[in-house]
């Protein structure tokens, strides 16, 4: 009890000597990042599952032909989570003389678990929310339906042999997001008139679609009891499975997110590593003298560690409150951005933040405290007398396996882990060689410079092992900051293309041949951007080399069924904008025929490049050679195709014309006037689609810009412990030099250049560093395209040579401040 | 009280093994002070971190308060010289970041003395430094940091001080004052002495004087006080 009381005796002189500082700062800007980066990623990731979740209509979707054992929706309700049943099916809508070929979806209690249905009373009149899906005997039913059998609401149609009276228009429906892109409109009615309707029959398309949505352990506990038991003719669907703009934006955005806190963790490890080195380098006296008043190494050991553990829980304490802060600010910030009601943050990322603290106290400050313990009492007598270093193994291995288990939190998954710490293990050792190179031209490179600026020179030479460890901290930390900085501008850089101002929130379908023209004519007159007019003749594939296809194939796996066995072909001779060839020439005049085919159907179906495709239309075949195939972005809102032909092949088959356009909010009222002067051809919004897609990115966007700061502040902290590493031998050969005649302004040229080479080293370190490293964090973590980064190599090294140059100076400015006489006496 | 028989202290260096010490033998009793002198590289300060168990001989054996030092290992000796033994140094060896009472304070408080604080005050008025107890070593002159290490050293209750060079860092009248205080101190608490010294006219203060030269006694003489 004495010797704990001693130990925070001590520990208290340590604080109040200043000795504690940059190792608590490092501490507390590592617990701080994790925690406001867990809490804020943790929030963010609950908020943007919710709305990715409405974008999907709920949590997991599970499609399925028949009806699902009962079992399952019980099994579901016993993990507590919320299930909502749905009934899809082709039927033909009547009214009085009028019929329309409609996909109605029948929807249960609770429908939708995510999001809200929106209808309005009138043809683009203002939305309002529904509170519940429609009332028995009621139906809620796409634009489409109102314009092709002229009704309004009021109007009774039938489905089946069961009468409905239309009640509103249905404007926003959540789910569709995911396969909004389909062609037959939609009735909305409730589950219960099913039955009334007589059309499900044995032998009936229908698609059967339970939504789940609930606690994300309960939804994975429960995916993960499903999946063994789902059935070829079973799709189940979550958030970000698909490969939506949306999915896409979170993987990368979560992927975002942890590599930030790997980095500021990583950085505040070197920081701690620094600062517990100079630590035990400045408590040698005080371990030798406690050796020499009869104290044993383990009595050393005793004092020294509950002084770290206590440090470690104040600066756990501290960081985790600044880290609630932040993301409390943060959040407090974005509001109107953020959804209105973002989820309060879970306990687990301030335990776990709080813990990776201790974590990396123990890896990192452990070994230079354990060599404290093995000093020798004669450095009372002989102050060169330096303990022994601990085997390699020990100082780094404890480290290393803190940062292990960090990693390996982070990316939840060994391999990647293995493969992160070999590749920054290699890196490393890399770099190190290249810092040695560098220090080696300098060698050469120091003459021709004035006297000051000479010494300064050979300093960074002369302190070798010390250079090199701070040109490799400066480095890194300015590499982190940097991967970090570019990554962050090309993924808001990827957002903002992946869904331009201009994107189009409308499409056109049912273009007869002779409205193309005049189509055209009436966009271009009005500045409408559109997509172009693409041709569309509807097929179905039935052979793949002269064999039976068996499984249906349409565009859309889970659409409706009416369209099932349908395919939409096109033609054209040029290439469509958001396709890439993936296998084959594009055709030219030269080439001839055949058909271009996109690669996940390909794949799906096991197409092959000159595989012989055989298509039924309207009763007729056509047989074609697959000359190409093709990667398709079908979220761009622009038309595409799975099969492609080139022109005046489909020209004997009857086509219509399809394309995307984009209209200003102020241009909306042009709606009204395109279906009155092209009645035939029917309109799809897909503005809250848009919108909501937009959201999500701003979103993610702005949780990027923020949680960068905090490897900014990781990788300062690193500046700080590393000039704090070399500063006790800057004061003393600054005091020498001093008495022994050196001027202020000499010795400040030295430093000022000593510390501007450093950094312009280190910049051009971290260049190198970044560019190898920012080119397989982009082609295997974030598919992005790299491209040669030209601005780092002139940023890193000047910002490097300004940044350091000017903390170096600052930093060490009690170097010409205080008197040598008293420095030298001191020592 | 501190006893060495044949004791030899041997290291390896580039042209091959160095004697620092060869056969030194000496008794030293409780209550005596002994001056060790010689030149530079006599030994000396290498004799005194043996007898303090600081360092291990070669060969031979040191005897401490009863205890054979050689026998045991490091926490073996640290535990002999716990609570028993004074140091005073020639860099003072002053924590920087303790002001000078908690420089004094830190021995009493690794024994669990409660009023530690208290005693500490007490020892820094005795030599003189009662108005500077709050002072970091920083703040005061080096023979002021001398007088506080000395309280230090005799804030425990030492049977045994040992003294390397004490004025070896300070101007002669400094010098001699801490001489005073170190021999005022030690003459009322009775302490046992070995001091450490190049400085012949420091010889003549203590008991018996033992002169060093190339490792090996040369001479020992009793000093008439």
């Amino acid at each position: 009890m004495t010797r704990l009381k001693l130990a925070l005796r001590l520990l208290r002189r340590d604080w109040r000597a200043g000795e504690l500082n940059v190792l608590t700062a490092a501490l507390v800007i590592a617990v701080a990042a994790v925690s406001a980066i867990g809490l804020f990623s943790d929030r963010m990731e609950r908020a943007l599952s919710g709305q990715t979740a409405e974008l999907v209509g709920a949590d997991l979707r599970l499609a399925s032909p028949q009806p699902v054992a009962a079992e399952w929706l019980v099994a579901a309700r016993d993990r507590n989570l919320r299930v909502a049943e749905t009934l899809r099916f082709p039927s033909v809508v009547v009214h009085g003389e009028g019929l329309q070929l409609a996909s109605v979806e029948a929807v249960g209690a609770g429908y939708p678990l995510r999001g809200e249905l929106r209808t309005a009373k009138v043809l683009y009149g203002p939305e309002t929310v529904a509170p519940g899906p429609p009332a028995v005997g009621i139906a809620w039913v796409e634009p489409r339906i109102m314009q092709a059998l002229s009704i309004v609401p009021g109007a009774v149609i039938e489905i089946g042999v069961a009468s409905f009276r239309v009640e509103r228009l249905l404007t926003y429906q959540p789910g569709r997001g995911g396969s909004f892109f389909t062609l037959a409109p939609r009735v909305l009615i409730a589950l219960g008139d099913v039955p009334r309707t007589e059309v499900i029959q044995p032998g009936s398309r229908v698609v059967y679609e339970y939504q789940f949505a609930g606690n994300a352990n309960a939804l994975a506990a429960y995916r993960q009891w499903l999946t063994p038991q789902l059935a070829p003719n079973h799709r189940l669907q979550g958030i970000g499975d698909g490969d939506s703009g949306a999915g896409r934006a979170l993987k990368r955005a979560n992927r975002y997110l942890g590599l930030t806190s790997l980095l500021a963790v990583i950085l505040a490890g070197v920081a701690v590593a620094m600062a517990t080195r100079r630590y035990g380098e400045r408590h040698y006296d005080t371990a030798a003298l406690l050796r020499c008043f009869g104290v044993s190494q383990g009595g050393v050991l005793g004092l020294l560690v509950p002084q770290f553990l206590l440090l470690g829980l104040i600066a756990g304490a501290i960081g985790c409150l600044l880290g609630w802060l932040t993301q409390a600010g943060i959040a407090q910030l974005l509001t109107g951005l953020l959804p209105a009601t973002l989820p309060s943050p879970g306990p687990m990322p301030i335990l776990f933040a709080f813990a990776a603290g201790l974590l990396l106290l123990a890896g990192f400050a452990l070994p230079p405290l354990l060599r404290l313990k093995s000093i020798a009492p004669l450095r009372v007598l002989r102050r060169d007398m330096v303990p022994l270093s601990p085997p390699v193994l020990m100082v780094y291995g404890a480290g290393l396996l803190a940062i292990t288990v960090l990693t390996l939190r982070f990316t939840g998954d060994w391999l990647i882990t293995v493969s992160v710490l070999a590749g920054a293990g290699v890196a490393a050792l890399a770099l190190g060689l290249l810092a040695l190179a560098l220090l080696n031209v300098v060698r050469r490179l120091r003459s021709g410079v004035g006297v000051a600026w000479r010494y300064g020179f050979n300093n960074l030479w002369r302190r070798g092992r010390g250079s090199l460890t701070q040109l490799l901290a400066f480095g890194l930390a300015l590499m982190a900051m940097a991967v970090i900085a570019l990554l962050r501008s090309d993924l808001l850089a990827s957002w903002q293309t992946e869904l331009p101002p201009d994107t189009p929130n409308h499409f056109a379908f049912n273009i007869l041949p002779a409205d193309v023209g005049p189509l055209k004519d009436y966009f271009a007159a009005r500045a409408i951007p559109s997509s172009g007019l693409y041709p569309m003749v509807r097929g179905r594939l039935t052979h793949i080399n002269d064999k039976p296809v068996t499984r249906p194939v349409t565009k859309d796996d889970d659409a409706d069924e009416s369209l099932r066995r349908e395919l939409n072909l096109s033609w054209s001779a040029t290439l469509p904008p958001d396709n890439r060839l993936t296998a084959g020439p594009w055709w030219d005049a030269a080439s001839g025929g055949g058909v271009s085919v996109e690669t996940q159907l390909a794949e799906r179906l096991g197409i092959n490049l000159a595989d012989r495709l055989t298509f039924s239309i309207g009763g007729q075949p056509l047989t074609a050679t697959v000359a190409s195939l093709r990667e398709v972005q079908w979220d761009s809102f622009h038309p595409n195709f799975y099969m492609i032909f080139p022109p005046g092949a489909l020209d004997d088959y009857p086509a219509t014309w399809l394309t995307s356009f984009f209209l200003a909010p102020q241009q909306k009222p042009l709606l009204n006037d395109i279906v009155r002067n092209f009645p035939a051809v029917t309109v799809l919004e897909v503005d809250q689609v848009l919108g909501q897609l937009r959201a999500i990115l701003q979103q993610v966007g702005a949780a990027v810009e923020l949680v960068l700061l905090f490897v900014l502040a990781a990788g300062f902290v690193v500046l700080f412990a590393a000039l704090a590493s070399s500063l006790d031998q800057r004061i003393y050969e600054g005091a020498l030099l001093r008495s022994l005649g050196a001027s202020r302004r000499q010795l400040r040229s030295a430093q000022l250049a000593e510390f501007l080479l450093l950094g312009l080293l280190a910049g051009l370190l971290a260049a190198i560093g970044t560019e190898i490293i920012a080119y397989l964090l982009y082609t295997q973590a974030f598919e992005l395209e790299y491209r040669f980064k030209w601005q780092v190599w002139l940023a890193a090294p000047l910002l490097g040579a300004l940044l350091i140059g000017l903390a170096g100076v600052i930093g060490t400015r009690s170097v010409l401040q205080r008197s040598p006489s008293g420095i030298l006496r001191e020592l | 009280m501190v006893s060495a028989a044949g004791l030899c202290k041997q290291v390896v260096t580039s042209e091959g093994m160095l004697d620092i010490l060869s056969d030194v033998t000496l008794e030293i009793k409780a209550g005596e002070s002994v001056a060790i002198v010689g030149v530079s590289g006599s030994g000396k300060s290498t004799l005194l971190g043996l007898l303090a168990g600081l360092d291990t001989p070669s060969r031979g054996s040191v005897t401490l308060a009863g205890q054979r030092l050689e026998l045991l290992d490091e926490d073996g000796r640290a535990a002999v010289r716990a609570g028993r033994v004074g140091f005073v140094f020639q860099a003072f060896q002053l924590l920087a970041g303790m002001t000078a009472q908690e420089n004094v304070m830190l021995p009493l408080e690794l024994a669990g003395v409660t009023d530690a604080g208290a005693r500490a005050r007490e020892l820094l008025d005795r030599v003189g430094l009662g108005d500077r107890v709050g002072h970091y070593p920083r703040q005061l002159s080096g023979g002021e940091q001398q007088r506080v290490a000395i309280a230090r050293a005799f804030a425990g209750g030492p049977e045994i001080l040992f003294a390397d060079e004490p004025t070896g860092n300070l101007d002669s009248a400094t010098g001699a004052r801490i001489i005073e205080i170190l021999f005022e101190l030690n003459r009322e608490r009775r302490t046992t002495l070995i001091l450490v010294t190049h400085d012949e006219a420091l010889a003549p203060r203590c008991d018996r004087r033992i002169q060093l030269d190339g490792g090996r006694i040369v001479n020992v003489a009793r000093v008439s006080s």
